[in-house]
């Protein structure tokens, strides 16, 4: 049978998973490594001619179906490959950096998925509310507040400064919500740059994260060799990218989840069944916000200075671009993307320089060819009911 | 007998155009109602009316003795009223299990913890409302039982409307709402949709029902009273013969053929 | 006194840049309901347009007179504007027409980054500000601290003079009756006879010959010219039409001058610093939408349950 050939080139079960994870982590690091523009092109071609191949033949049936049957496996499997990078490239600043960034971009745009991918609320100021995070940590931080509080809060002032945004979000629609957001979003860039409180269009800086008495600021040592200091805050953004997708997995797998689907599809039936529309839009919207406020918090303590250039209206639409290339709705979407968006243009140096252009591009034919992104989002899974 | 739902000079104005002019209607419990009248003659704005979605310019409605003129549709769900739609309004993307749990929002626990942490409590809700469903569904069409893990989009016209009776259904309604459902359908689609839907109801000892329907053939067959609307008034009222004996009636539906 | 009668003057020129692009928005909107976010990204490629048919006078005719140049740099920006509008629409937002409105939005969003970012990496030292040919006579009267400048005046009524041939064209002509046909009721207005595509494009020739006018007022009023203003107008055009309620065109107009009197406030009223004129122009913005959701000119609704 021809058809199942390609079907048995994937050993179902865990085993399976634990198969594909080590697959994909020794690509990660034969990528991670290449320094030369050359091997990184050949990996890169490469990697996307087996993905390719795997859409156009039968095996990304076999493989989605082994992952679905396994989910925990295949999740355990997922933090063990990061984990592994991690002490792969323990130390190499650069790259650490690199995964710390994916990871906050992954928790924030999460965030998004809850408000536009789950109820349809505009969100065009991600990126303004990831940037309150960063402000709040560093604004409490200074005034000597402890490291874990500073993270609390920069996710609780951005689900806060949502608030705000509340009344219009909730009475406008179609366009007019759309506006709103944006309008939020240039507002807030200009209001970084001439507060001079907040450093005006130089930044601040952000003190460290200090948790059990370790300095996160400080090189560690790990089987007797020296670290990079982004190992920790990698740790920890792993913790929380991991919490927040195990929080926005189980919430779509939720009552809470469909009546939110609800909202999205169509408001007038859903308040006939007695779904409260404004309820579920603010649930969603604050949750969101909350989540890019604590990535961006958490991020901001890394990077341990930040200025305003980093939260303009161009980089909320980065972070709709990431969902959008994902597939709306799609968590594990989300995180494909975000590597994809965050990683290309880093190694690629050539295209540093036009990463806006060929994002905006991408993203232009993705809109036009595949709205539906690269994984599209599947029906709701409650778990095993049989 | 005092009615379930009884409408006193309902009006409903939208700038100058007046959609409902102080329509006076009650439903007994145990009705098949059926709702005629032609194109925009305010039997979809009755519908919008009494289930919350607009408010009344003036008039009030009482259902099961309560006054629930000014209540809001999520409020009036939750007393007992239910419906579905003339163009259908399902979420496509979901499944059709998505789509009936939907109509269920009453009965769902949408605590938190429930939600999110207690997931064994949580399955063991869903296999339950997953058993009511597939009874439901099998009640409607048997082979639908099959396809409820599938999107809505994929279905055909008549299973989806039968997935929105479903979703009405499913919340134990005491009054449904039927809004044209043979819209789109052939003939012998609508016969059987409505022959099993009367199944369910069984004689009104499950719910009530009020239908707008522009097939007479339908109305003679299910209804046992009817209401003519017209310019958002009523016409005349009665059993299916006196309702057709009118005049009016017989221009507009039954064509010059009969006279 | 005479500091606020020149706030007023500058405020007044402003007004009617924003009123210029606005009046595209809310076009392509009336006929397409999509918002055409790069909108102000192709004001910032008109104003780039005349720059570059400046240089090419500079080389080639140094000696033309003032009056011709500024002709030849409209043309150019008007040409560039309309050639690009008329291929935007034709090959990306009627395709889109079906999509769901956020994918329109972003679709559009996108593409005005293509188009900065293009003309940032492609136009020669395309990342620095570029000064803008002074293409009016720099005359001046002076009153105490008021000063009002000629360029200005003719600035001014040149914009009023577009947004009166717009008028005249929207409501005198066939074109213009039927852009309102397609506006109102396309199916309808198909019916009766009227090509729907051509239309559409004509509209948005409309449009993008409007804002090229914008660009070069834009360009000469600021005295230069720079990749990334195309953003901000954008955002500013779409404020405008929306708080003027979209598809309104004399709305977008009165919403061009309401945002730029609102930026002037800004600037003068508040306490602290002018700086802020921006956060509080977009922050009244924000308030108005929570006041009157659907702008204060509202659209009229239409919706079937």
């Amino acid at each position: 049978m021809r058809h199942n050939s390609s079907r048995d080139l994937v050993i179902p079960g865990p085993a399976g998973c634990a198969l594909m994870a080590l697959a994909l982590l020794a690509w990660c690091i034969l990528f991670l490594k290449a320094e030369e523009q050359i091997p990184i092109l050949v990996y890169m071609i490469s990697g996307c001619l087996l993905v390719l191949v795997a859409a156009l033949s039968d095996l990304h049936k076999s493989i989605s179906a082994t992952i679905a049957s396994n989910e925990a496996a295949w999740d355990g499997c997922m933090i063990g490959v990061m984990l592994l990078l991690m002490i792969t490239f323990r130390d190499d600043h650069y790259t650490l950096l690199l995964l710390g960034t994916i990871m906050a971009y992954a928790t924030a745009v999460l965030g998004l998925n809850v408000q536009l991918g789950f109820t349809g609320v505009i969100n065009f100021s991600a990126a303004s509310f990831f940037g309150i995070g960063c402000y709040t940590a560093a604004i409490l931080g200074t005034a000597g507040w402890p490291s874990l509080l500073c993270l609390v809060m920069g996710g609780v002032m951005a689900a806060l400064v949502g608030c705000l945004l509340l009344a219009p979000v909730l009475r406008t629609s179609g366009h007019y919500a759309a506006l709103v957001t944006m309008a939020f979003a240039l507002l807030f860039r200009v209001f970084l740059e001439v507060s001079d409180l907040l450093g005006g269009p130089q930044g601040v800086a952000v003190p460290p994260m200090q948790m059990f008495g370790v300095d996160f600021s400080q090189a560690m040592q790990l089987w007797g060799s020296e670290c990079s200091f982004y190992l920790r805050y990698d740790i920890a953004l792993l913790i929380l990218l991991s919490l927040s997708f195990a929080f926005v997995r189980r919430l779509e797998r939720s009552w809470i989840g469909l009546s939110m689907d609800a909202v999205r599809s169509d408001e007038t039936a859903s308040a006939c069944f007695g779904i409260n529309i404004a309820k579920w839009k603010i649930v969603a919207f604050t949750l969101g916000n909350l989540l890019s406020g604590l990535s961006g918090a958490l991020y901001g303590m890394m990077l341990a200075y930040i200025s305003p250039a980093n939260y303009a209206f161009a980089d909320s639409l980065i972070f709709l671009s990431i969902l959008l290339l994902g597939g709306i709705g799609n968590s594990w979407g989300v995180i494909l993307a975000t590597v994809f968006v965050v990683v290309v243009p880093e190694k690629f140096q050539v295209i540093q320089e036009y990463r806006y252009l060929l994002y905006a591009a991408l993203v232009l034919f993705m809109i036009i060819y595949r709205p539906m992104g690269l994984l599209p989002r599947k029906v709701r899974n409650y778990g095993r009911l049989a | 007998m005092s009615a379930l739902l009884s409408c006193t000079d309902l009006t409903m104005r939208f700038g100058g155009l007046t959609a409902l002019d102080k329509l006076n209607l009650d439903v007994a419990k145990g009705d098949v109602l059926g709702l005629v009248g032609p194109n925009g003659s305010g039997k979809t704005t009755f519908f919008n009316v009494v289930t919350g979605i607009y408010r009344p310019s003036a008039g009030t409605v009482v259902f099961d003795g309560q006054d629930v003129t000014s209540r809001t549709a999520q409020e009036i769900y939750r007393l007992g009223i239910a419906r579905t739609f003339q163009r259908s309004r399902l979420c496509l993307d979901l499944t059709v299990f998505d789509n009936v749990m939907i109509g269920n929002h009453k009965n769902l626990d949408m605590g938190i913890v429930h939600n999110l942490l207690a997931r064994g409590r949580f399955r063991a809700e869903c296999k339950r409302n997953l058993e009511r469903v597939k009874t439901l569904l099998h009640g409607l069409n048997p082979a639908l039982v099959k396809r409820v893990g599938q999107p809505v989009s994929m279905l055909s016209m008549i299973d989806r409307r039968r997935v929105e009776v479903c979703r009405a259904l499913v919340s134990d309604p005491v009054l449904l709402f039927l809004d044209e459902p043979s819209a789109g359908m052939t003939h012998d689609e609508t016969k059987r949709l409505m022959d099993e839907i009367l199944v369910l109801s069984d004689g009104g000892k499950n719910f009530t029902v009020v239908l707008i329907e522009h097939e007479m053939e339908v109305i003679r067959r299910v209804t046992n009273r009817c209401v003519v609307l017209n310019f958002g008034r009523k016409l005349c009222e009665g059993d299916y013969e006196t309702v057709t004996a009118d005049p009016f009636v017989k221009e507009a539906y039954l064509g010059t053929e009969l006279d | 006194m005479d500091v606020i009668l020149q706030f007023c003057i500058n405020g007044l020129m402003l007004g009617m840049m924003y009123a210029l692009v606005a009046v595209g928005f809310t076009l392509f909107f009336g006929v397409l309901d999509v918002i055409v976010f790069s909108h102000g990204d192709t004001v910032m490629i008109g104003a780039f347009a005349g720059l570059s048919m400046h240089w090419w006078l500079e080389l080639f005719h140094p000696g033309l007179a003032m009056g011709w140049r500024l002709l030849w740099v409209l043309v150019a920006a008007i040409v560039a504007v309309v050639v690009v509008g008329v291929i935007v629409a034709r090959f990306m937002i009627m395709p889109l027409r079906k999509a769901p409105a956020l994918n329109t939005l972003l679709a559009t969003m996108m593409l005005g980054t293509v188009l900065r970012e293009s003309v940032r990496l492609f136009f020669p030292d395309g990342s620095n500000p570029k000064p803008f040919p002074h293409l009016l006579p720099d005359w001046a009267w002076q009153h105490g601290n008021l000063t009002l400048r000629f360029d200005n005046v003719i600035l001014f009524l040149s914009g009023a003079l577009v947004i009166v041939l717009v008028y005249l064209l929207i409501n005198k002509t066939r074109l213009g009756m039927a852009i309102r046909a397609v506006a109102q009721d396309e199916e309808a207005a198909q019916l009766m006879g009227v090509n729907f595509t051509m239309i559409v494009l004509a509209t948005f020739a409309l449009g993008s010959a409007v804002a090229a006018v914008a660009g070069v007022m834009n360009g000469i009023y600021y005295n230069e010219i720079n990749f990334g203003v195309g953003l901000l107008l954008g955002a500013i055009g779409f404020s405008a039409s929306v708080i003027g309620g979209l598809g309104n065109v004399y709305g977008a107009i009165a919403g061009g001058f309401i945002f730029a009197f609102l930026q002037t406030l800004g600037a003068v009223a508040l306490p602290f610093s002018s700086a802020f004129k921006d956060v509080f122009a977009f922050g009244v913005v924000i308030i108005i939408m929570a006041l009157r959701p659907t702008g204060l000119i509202a659209e009229p609704s239409s919706q079937r349950v």
